[in-house]
């Protein structure tokens, strides 16, 4: 045992080692301020939202409160995308896609990939959250303080002196990497028990495994890291190989997974459907309203009985099926355009299993409910949402009803929190898998060590 | 002398590069990733403007096949404004996976550029795009890094730096033929993916103002190049060893290329936070509302407008008058909302100006970001580009609602009571002799104006590095 406190003793006395620690920890607590900026944003954003909304239904009952069809061309019904609290940790597409989104009961196609304002360069750059400072810088340190753990005790010649008194030099070495993996776990542990606190997250599953896969991740890169070492080069090819491992594995072979991806489901659906559910509504303003009128009615068997009054140019009733047309004539592309999205996320999954980096953020980007899995959640709750509001509000406006009998207190915001399966094994064992084939790579290599 | 002892120097260093099997075998990678970018870039290109170009196609012949109706119905109808692909694109991504692609036109409302790859995109383009520009910005500099930090710090410490300056070699020499040699090898990078570059470019675009700017993009890196080379060097002199001197490089390397665009980002958005579109559209009905409301002719707001009109035309009642008069409060309204609503958007791009201009300043740290952001402008893949983009979009919706309400006004009588109305309808023939809509690029000049700052700060970055090979004998020690 005593050589293992001697080993520490001498780790953490090394120059390099504040240092690198230092900037780690200060990266780690700017991240999570960045963090927490953001998730004070959607805060506030829901506020404004719900005060926007407050404001406009009273405005708009208060003047234009003769007919409910035209009241409701109007009024805007916001549903928000709940973000929990790990988004701060990782943020994901959650700066990109909107998590409030307001819509009018008139056609949704044409509201629903309305986008934020936003600094399109600011998005370019990423953000600082902790999954990038623990993806990207953890890995840095951990390659920093690894790579020379055989070769400088060979270059100083400390090496021969430790095969003369010990037949099992490589525990040594096995023993001074795990000294530097156990303080950069306490390290991440203490990080997250800060982050758990500054930004309150709730202590579940989703924070569990958030836990559980940063804890692999740096277990990972050590493993890397003794595997590369036990080839016993020196210190300078280390620190070749073990960056150009930590280049490809951030930055060459995720961006190349991801062209990869956009090539082979390219999605002009999206334009497709924006043309189709236009035509499909506004093109009927002229044409004859019957055909109209009966594919609304098959589509809502129960509005059968209203009737667009005869001799008359324009009714509410005629409007909305011609709305309703918008999207059900798109519907098709919709689907396809939902479907190549699922599709890229699922290669996304599948590709991620190979490399640790990419699964990480991947499972990250899941448990903090920030990736496009979530975006595609939204947009069917935000269907499903338009739809109840729809079918809410056209019995009322077909019907005539009066506009101030209407209870206009209830329409306050709505919430989305996404349902998720958690499978823990899909989660940790493609991380965990790796970590073993390393370290196994790593004990075989390190047994052959003689001299 | 001096000159002639530096380019021996330099005809070293590359053949010392040449000589090794690894280092030929990176300088290859390096060669067909470019390559293999290039032509990602350029498949990606045409793939959007083939799709850009069908569905403009599409809206266009929509938009004819239109029957004969009330002008203010094709108001409605509108149009789709698709975004273009500047033909050097290919180079460098840019932030176009970030900006919408395109953008429904209609009368009285501006919507919002949809359908960016962002949006539809998976948390993997998080870890960036593998363009040319990127390997260019990112990567390269690694490599060179790589070759160069061990240039003078390991005669240093072989002792063979000495021997050199008893030769009479002094320190400005050595630094300048160093550089030289690893600014040389990274040519042999440079120089075959500019070529294949042109190859590809002149394959789809012939024009002066686009050669013009590949010629910059590329004299651009080459500066880029040079500075990157320099830094290797001098940071290898002022080294003990070569083990530091590759920590300090990988330090700045991280320090420049990931660190500080981040921190700079967060920086300029809180010291210039942008409203949110919820705050933004708050802001604009807020002024719309008390114009009033343009679609209904009996508003209290344009009453004053409806007397001080009757009062012109001497009626006194707007159905006497020889114009369509609710095209003419359309007309007025479309005017005075587009006018609100350009006035928040150019106060929010002057934001998003101030905030990018934070980064952009960071250039004089960073020469990283200065190359980024002239790369960006002039392969039109720049925030410039796509707010003009943005602005041809909102100049077409306006003129589309607008002839439209022109057409109203001509055309139809005071008499009609809505849109239904047989007499109301226009011949469709108006339909086909509206324009199409054309996305313009922005000419070469507006690129170079926006990015003075950046090409100011690669020019202060050779200046500043200058600095130490001429005061080199008293910075550096030569054991």
């Amino acid at each position: 045992m005593n050589i293992t406190r001697l080993l520490f003793l001498n780790f953490i006395r090394a120059k390099g080692f504040i240092i690198a620690l230092f900037v780690l920890v200060v990266a780690s607590l700017l991240s999570l301020y960045i963090g927490k900026t953001f998730i004070e944003k959607h805060q506030k954003n829901i506020q404004k939202t719900a005060q926007a909304q407050q404001e406009t239904i009273d405005r708009y009952v208060k003047f234009e409160n003769k007919e409910m069809g035209l009241l409701l061309y109007y009024l805007k019904f916001g549903l928000v995308n709940e973000m929990p609290n790990l988004a701060g940790l990782s943020i994901g597409q959650r700066d990109i896609n909107p998590s409030t989104m307001s819509v009018t009961i008139r056609n949704l196609e044409e509201q629903k990939y309305n986008t934020e304002l936003h600094n399109p360069m600011y998005q370019l750059l990423g953000n600082m959250d902790f999954g990038f400072v623990l993806i990207y810088f953890f890995p840095l340190v951990i390659i920093a303080f690894c790579f020379n753990s055989l070769s400088e005790e060979k270059e100083s010649g400390i090496w021969k002196l430790l095969c003369s008194q010990t037949d099992k030099p490589f525990l040594v070495i096995v023993q001074k990497i795990a000294i530097r993996w156990v303080i950069m776990e306490i390290l991440l542990v203490v990080l997250l028990c800060i982050a758990q606190i500054y930004l309150q997250i709730p202590f579940n599953i989703s924070w569990i495994i958030f836990g559980l896969v940063a804890f692999l991740y740096v277990l990972f890169w050590f493993a890397l890291c003794t595997w590369i070492v036990s080839f016993q080069k020196n210190s300078n090819q280390n620190a070749l190989l073990l960056l150009i491992s930590w280049v490809l594995l951030t930055i060459v072979l995720p961006a190349s997974a991801n062209a990869f991806i956009t090539n082979i489901y390219p999605t002009q659906e999206a334009f497709e459907t924006l043309i189709e559910s236009r035509d499909g509504y506004h093109k009927k303003w002229d044409l004859p309203k019957e055909p109209t009128l009966q594919k609304f009615k098959a589509h809502y068997p129960q509005f059968a009985d209203f009737q667009h009054p005869e001799n008359k140019d324009f009714s509410w009733l005629w409007y909305y099926a011609m709305q309703q047309m918008g999207d059900d004539e798109a519907q098709n592309a919709v689907k396809q355009f939902k479907n190549k999205l699922a599709k890229r996320e699922e290669l996304s999954k599948n590709i991620g299993y190979f490399f640790p980096t990419i699964h990480t953020q991947l499972v990250f980007n899941q448990v903090a409910q920030s990736d496009l899995d979530n975006q595609l959640k939204f947009w069917e709750a935000l269907e499903q949402f338009h739809e109840k509001q729809k079918l809410h509000f056209y019995p009322k406006i077909f019907g005539d009803a009066p506009v101030l009998q209407e209870n206009w207190q209830q329409w306050k915001l709505d919430f989305f929190k996404s349902q998720f399966q958690i499978h823990w094994a899909e989660k940790l064992l493609p991380i965990l898998l790796m970590t073993i084939i390393f370290l196994i790579l790593a004990m075989f290599q390190l047994r052959k060590i003689i001299v | 002398m001096t000159i002639k002892y530096a380019i021996i120097i330099a005809e070293q260093v590359v053949k010392q590069f040449a000589k090794s099997r690894n280092t030929r075998g990176l300088f290859a990678f390096f060669i067909i990733f470019l390559g293999f970018a290039l032509q990602i870039g350029v498949q990606e290109m045409l793939n959007h403007q083939e799709l850009a170009e069908h569905y403009s196609q599409e809206v266009r012949q929509r938009w004819e096949a239109n029957p004969d109706k009330h002008p203010h119905r094709m108001a409605h109808y509108g149009y789709v404004a698709f975004r273009q692909k500047f033909p050097l694109s290919f180079f460098d991504f840019g932030m176009d996976a970030y900006t919408g692609k395109s953008v429904f036109l209609e009368a009285h409302k501006q919507n919002t550029v949809n359908f960016s790859e962002a949006g539809h995109s998976s948390s993997l383009l998080r870890f960036g795009q593998i363009s040319a520009a990127m390997i260019l910005q990112i990567l390269v500099p690694l490599f060179l890094f790589f070759l160069g930090y061990d240039l003078i710090a390991k005669e240093r410490e072989q002792g063979i730096l000495k021997l050199l300056f008893t030769q009479g070699i002094s320190w400005q020499t050595l630094i300048l033929g160093k550089t030289v040699g690893l600014f040389l090898a990274s040519l042999f990078i440079l120089l075959p993916t500019a070529l294949f570059g042109l190859v590809l470019l002149l394959s789809n675009a012939f024009e002066m103002d686009i050669l013009l700017r590949y010629g910059l993009l590329i004299l651009a890196y080459t500066v880029y190049f040079f500075i990157i080379s320099l830094m290797a060097v001098l940071v290898s002199a002022q080294s003990q060893t070569a083990k530091s001197s590759l920590m300090k490089l990988i330090g700045c390397w991280l320090f420049l290329i990931l660190i500080l665009p981040r921190i700079a980002q967060v920086t300029g958005q809180n010291v210039y936070p942008a409203p949110s579109k919820i705050e933004f559209d708050k802001n604009v009905e807020a002024e719309l509302i008390k114009q009033g409301d343009s679609h209904n002719p009996d508003d209290l707001h344009y009453k004053a407008f409806k007397d001080s009109v009757m009062k012109a035309y001497g009626v006194d009642s707007t159905h006497k008058l020889p114009f369509n008069y609710s095209g003419l409060v359309m007309k007025e309204g479309e005017k005075l909302s587009a006018e609100t609503y350009n006035r928040h958007q150019a106060r929010l791009i002057e934001i998003y100006e101030n905030q990018q201009n934070v980064l952009r300043l960071t250039a004089f740290f960073n020469p990283f970001i200065a190359v980024k952001n002239i790369s960006m402008a002039l392969t039109g893949t720049d925030f410039y580009t796509f707010n003009d983009f943005q602005a041809q979009a909102e100049k077409f919706r306006y003129q589309l609602a607008q002839t439209m309400n022109e057409l109203q006004i001509k055309h139809i009588s005071n008499r009609v009571k809505n849109s239904a109305d047989k007499k109301a309808k226009l011949d469709r023939q108006e339909w086909v002799n509206f324009p199409d809509f054309k996305h313009h690029f922005l000419s070469i000049q507006s690129a170079l104006d926006a990015e003075k700052v950046s090409f100011a700060a690669l020019f202060f970055w050779i200046m500043l590095l200058f600095f130490p090979i001429r005061y080199a004998n008293q910075w550096f020690k030569i054991i």
